[in-house]
């Protein structure tokens, strides 16, 4: 705690001292964890290798410990190798990085480049009151930079000196007075309780969390629980014995073994959900949102309010049963490696707030945004013919073909009651998609069981592309995608005027609004 | 309330189906052609030449295939260059004051439109066949990332180069970037 009760300005004269500096030593730990993290995420190349040796390994177990000793003891010698060739410098308006044993890394990043600021505080590093800064620059060329461990007051500082330089940047006529004052006042826009985080771990499958840390254990926790059951005296085999039983008591027992199988993901997701999203908190401050969640690590996430590209409002089917929105404020994601979960800062997801709160953080974050009142035109029925043409049919055809030529009037069934489940899906699908703009935002709606409504600002469009077939032309349609710096969006089977009228629009907004994207 | 979108001043200005478009170089064709039976007679000889090499000998089944395979590349090579012929006139491209135009397919008809204001970087692309015709590929980047990559294949070297500078000096680039 020594460093979290210096004075702050104590501890900028000693960082800020313009000459390479050293980590805390705790961040040994962190280069540890990252290389155990790295070692199992490895070991599933090795499994062959273990699947082939294992009858040797079972007899004799001893030649383990030699190899896992090993192992540990690079883990250690890493880490700490990592630790003492890992120096950082801040200067005025950048910070140099750097790290490597054998590959040396230099990293110079100025800070009006930097676009995300995420502090992550893991379980090991609040002991000391140290965490994790991590910066992200935009851009075609993606670059980023760890600073590993830091004192967390200073990780603070620093995030708002760089936030600043951001700033000072791009609006000029602000004052060093009012910056400073703006530390202090930062408006809380969201919190979520435990029972909200409890919904969104029902709604959502969050389970990949504990599956993903749970991965190397497979196995033996099968062969556990199995044995587990056994001996208690309960033999599932001969429940699911079609011999010995009648059909009815066969049925009831897949029935509850799914029952069982549903409620246990569903308890692990809500774990999941909990570690992830615990004591949530969406805040803003002049102009930046701030997302602030985790149970272990906690993650600290901030996004310029200027870079955000697209606001979703996304709802599952059982969303829409219980009135709950996970709210994503996207922003510019163009060659973002895709990882699981959230860990990466191109968006900032709002689990499971209800409809209102959701309008309300939209209309906070796009001013004039017309998304609660708008009305949607729907898309042409054409849309269902297209993908009836294109694929059900065609597919539906040739299955039942061959399942008729085999004899297999049970097969054809299947595949009858498959092209009816299908083409309810097209339905549906054609039944949710809808669009509206007006002078400032396109407003796009889609989904298939769930409801996903979309709107972006028009100014904020990178490209776009009016696509038509000639049965289209024909029956004057056209879809049209609309591509920005967070993904792409589509409207199909639209009447090719207002597709026409809508990116001509578009396009004029862009070139003469002279606003920036970002 | 539906679809309301008053054009505001920009009256002036063409929708993106109306634009007249520019057709491509008139050596891009050509070069197409040449580049499929490059493609297609390579296979050919190297086919023919493990056919009928005495190196080693070929599985039974490979030999069996070596007349239909003959066959297939050619009939792909004829399909390729029918499809070169037939798709080329429709692609078209179009400079605007303040964006690119690039419409291309035949059944399927796509425009894509890039606005200046939002180029990141611009790239001629000239490969070794292109530099034999004397053309150039124009490949802009925007931050809509490289899926959405924009191109204008088969364009005069001159011109492409041309096309670059106006870009590059083009006042909606300095200010956005």
């Amino acid at each position: 705690m020594n460093t979290g009760s210096q004075p702050p300005t104590e501890a900028e004269t000693t960082l800020y001292s313009d000459r390479w500096q050293r980590l805390s030593p705790i961040a040994i730990i962190y280069f540890a964890a990252s290389g155990i993290k790295g070692a199992a995420n490895n070991l599933i190349y090795l499994l062959p290798a273990f699947a082939v040796s294992y009858s040797s390994i079972k007899e004799n177990p001893g030649t383990w410990l030699p190899i896992l000793a090993a192992v540990i003891a690079l883990i250690c010698i890493a880490s700490v190798l990592q630790y003492l060739f890992y120096s950082f410098r801040l200067e005025k308006s950048s910070v140099e990085i750097r790290y490597g044993v054998f590959s040396k890394k230099h990293v110079n990043l100025p800070f009006d480049r930097i676009q995300n600021v995420t502090i992550e505080q893991p379980l090991y590093y609040r002991l000391t009151n140290t965490s994790c800064l991590q910066l992200d620059t935009a851009g075609s060329a993606k670059q980023e930079a760890k600073i590993v461990a830091l004192p967390q007051l200073f990780a603070e500082q620093l995030k708002q000196r760089i936030l600043l330089q951001a700033n000072a940047q791009s609006e000029d006529t602000q004052t060093d007075d009012t910056l400073g004052q703006s530390f202090e006042s930062e408006d809380i826009l969201n919190t979520r309780s435990m029972g909200d985080l409890v919904i969104h771990g029902i709604t959502n499958n969050r389970v990949w969390i504990i599956l993903g840390v749970l991965a190397p254990l497979y196995d033996d926790l099968a062969s556990f629980i199995g044995a587990y059951i056994e001996s208690m005296g309960f033999d599932y085999q001969q429940y699911f014995d079609t011999q010995a039983q009648p059909l009815w008591q066969f049925a009831l027992a897949i029935l509850a073994l799914a029952f069982m199988f549903i409620v246990s993901v569903t308890l692990l997701s809500i774990l999941g959900s909990i570690i992830l999203f615990y004591d949530f908190k969406l805040s803003k401050t002049n102009g930046r949102y701030i997302r602030r969640s985790g149970l272990f690590t906690r993650q600290e996430v901030t996004m310029r309010l200027s870079r955000l590209q697209l606001i979703a409002l996304k709802q599952d089917w059982l969303d829409v049963i219980l009135r709950r929105v996970n709210l994503e404020l996207k922003q510019n994601d163009a060659g973002v490696r895709n990882t699981q979960g959230q860990s990466t800062a191109n968006k900032i997801l709002v689990p499971s707030v209800t409809v209102s709160e959701a309008l309300e953080i939209t209309e906070d974050a796009f001013d004039q945004n017309q998304l609660a009142k708008v009305e949607f035109t729907p898309i042409s029925y054409r849309f269902i013919f297209r993908q009836l043409l294109t694929w059900v049919l065609p597919l539906f055809a040739i299955l039942s073909t061959i399942a008729i030529s085999q004899q297999n009037y049970l097969g054809a069934a299947y595949v009858a009651v498959g092209a009816c489940v299908v083409m309810i899906m097209v339905w549906c699908r054609w039944k949710r998609w809808g669009f509206a703009s007006d002078n400032e935002y396109i407003y796009v709606r889609k989904g298939l069981f769930g409801v996903d409504k979309m709107c972006f600002p028009k100014y904020k469009v990178q490209q776009t592309q009016f696509i038509q077939s000639k049965l289209m032309k024909a029956k004057q349609l056209a879809s049209v995608r609309i591509i920005l710096a967070s993904g792409s969006v589509s409207i199909p089977f639209i009447e090719q005027k207002q597709a026409a009228q809508l990116l001509q629009n578009t396009l004029h907004e862009v070139s003469f609004s002279q606003r920036s994207w970002m | 309330m539906p679809f309301s979108n008053e054009l505001l001043s920009v009256s002036a200005l063409p929708e993106p189906s109306q634009i007249d478009f520019e057709f491509l170089d008139k050596r891009f064709l050509p070069m197409l052609l040449v580049s499929n039976s490059i493609l297609a007679s390579v296979l050919l000889v190297v086919m023919s030449i493990a056919r009928f090499q005495r190196f080693f000998e070929l599985p039974e089944p490979l030999l069996d295939v070596y007349f239909p395979a003959l066959i297939v590349v050619t009939v792909y090579w004829l399909l390729t260059c029918a499809h070169a012929v037939i798709a080329t006139p429709f692609k078209q491209y179009c400079l605007r004051e303040h964006d690119l135009h690039y419409s291309s397919g035949w059944v399927f008809r796509k425009t894509v439109s890039q606005p200046i204001s939002r180029i990141q970087h611009i790239e001629l692309k000239r490969g070794p066949l292109e530099r034999g015709f004397g053309l150039a590929s124009l490949q802009v980047f925007s931050a809509g990332g490289a899926m959405h990559t924009f191109e204008i294949p088969g364009l005069d070297a001159d011109a492409a180069e041309t096309l670059r500078t106006f870009v590059l000096e083009h006042k909606d680039t300095h200010e956005h970037g």
